[in-house]
C-alpha cells in the first residue's frame, strides 16, 4: 500500500490545486480527487518517458527542464511547453542572482581578510554541492 | 529546531517564489515518480522536478477546469469521477488517460478483435 502512494502524487495536494481553479461553492466527490491524481501521476509519467527517449537517442544521462519542454510540446501540450519555458528561464535568472550573490559575499570575505582565497573556492563549492545533494 | 538549509527556501518558496510562485507539489515525489516510470531514466537535473511542478499544477487546473464543465452540463454542483472521464474522452490531448478513466472502454479497440482479447485486458 505504501509503495502505490510512492507512485501518486499526494491526493491532498492535488486537491488543493484543484480547490483553487474551481468556484468557492464547487464541491470535489474523494473518487473524482483520486482519479485526477492518477491522471496526473500518470501525465508525469507519460512526459518522463518522452523526455527520457530523447536523452537516450542524444546519448544523454541526465533529463533536465529542456528535455522536459521538449517533450510537452511533442505531446501536445504546447501551452504548457510555452509556460514552462518562462518559468525555467525564471528560475535559471534567480539561479544564476543566487549564485553570485553567495560568491559576493564570499568574496567580501576575502577581501575583508576574513577568509583566504583557496577558502573561498571550498566555500562557494560547499553552497553548490549542498544544494544539490538535497535534490 | 533545525536551520533552514538552502534548499528548504525553494521548497517553501522563499528563494525563488518572488520569481516562480510557491510549490504545490512536493518535489521529491515527483523525482520518484520519474524515476519509476522508466528503467532508462538514469539521471534527473535539479531543475526537472521543479518544471515539473508547474506542469503538473497546470495539467490539474486543465484537467478540473474541463471536468467541471461536464459537471455544469449536468446541472451539478459536486465534481464526480464521470465528469473526470467524460474530460479525458472529450480531449484528444487527454487520450492517454482513456485507459486510466475508462479501464472497460471498447472504443479504442480493433473491431475485429474477438470477445477472448476483450477479457485478456480486463
Amino acid at each position: 500500500m505504501g509503495d502505490d502512494h510512492d507512485k501518486l502524487l499526494p491526493v491532498a495536494n492535488v486537491g488543493r490545486i484543484m480547490k483553487l481553479i474551481l468556484p468557492p461553492t464547487a464541491k470535489i466527490s474523494k473518487e473524482a480527487k483520486e482519479t485526477v491524481q492518477e491522471c496526473a501521476s500518470e501525465f508525469l509519467s507519460f512526459v518522463t518517458g518522452e523526455a527520457s527517449d530523447k536523452c537516450q537517442k542524444e546519448n544523454r544521462k541526465t533529463v533536465n527542464g529542456d528535455d522536459i519542454c521538449w517533450a510537452l510540446g511533442s505531446l501536445g501540450f504546447d501551452e504548457y511547453s510555452q509556460a514552462i519555458v518562462r518559468y525555467l528561464h525564471k528560475y535559471r535568472e534567480s539561479e544564476k542572482e543566487r549564485a553570485a550573490a553567495s560568491f559576493s559575499s564570499s568574496a567580501t570575505l576575502v577581501s575583508n581578510h576574513i577568509i583566504s582565497p583557496s577558502e573561498l573556492t571550498s566555500h562557494v563549492e560547499k553552497g553548490e554541492s549542498s544544494h544539490r545533494n538535497r535534490l | 529546531m533545525r536551520q533552514a538549509g538552502t534548499y528548504s527556501g525553494i521548497l517553501s518558496g522563499g528563494g525563488i517564489s518572488g520569481k516562480t510562485g510557491p510549490h504545490l507539489l512536493p518535489l521529491a515525489r515527483i523525482k520518484k515518480i520519474m524515476k519509476k516510470s522508466s528503467v532508462d531514466v538514469k539521471m534527473i537535473s535539479g531543475e526537472a522536478p521543479l518544471v515539473f511542478s508547474k506542469a503538473c499544477e497546470l495539467f490539474i487546473e486543465e484537467l478540473t477546469k474541463r471536468s467541471w464543465n461536464m459537471t455544469i452540463q449536468g446541472k451539478r454542483r459536486t465534481l464526480h469521477k464521470e465528469d473526470v472521464a467524460s474530460a479525458v474522452a472529450a480531449t484528444d490531448v487527454f487520450d492517454f488517460l482513456i485507459d486510466l478513466v475508462h479501464p472497460n472502454a471498447a472504443s479504442h479497440l480493433d473491431p475485429n478483435e474477438d470477445d477472448s482479447t476483450i477479457e485478456k485486458n480486463l
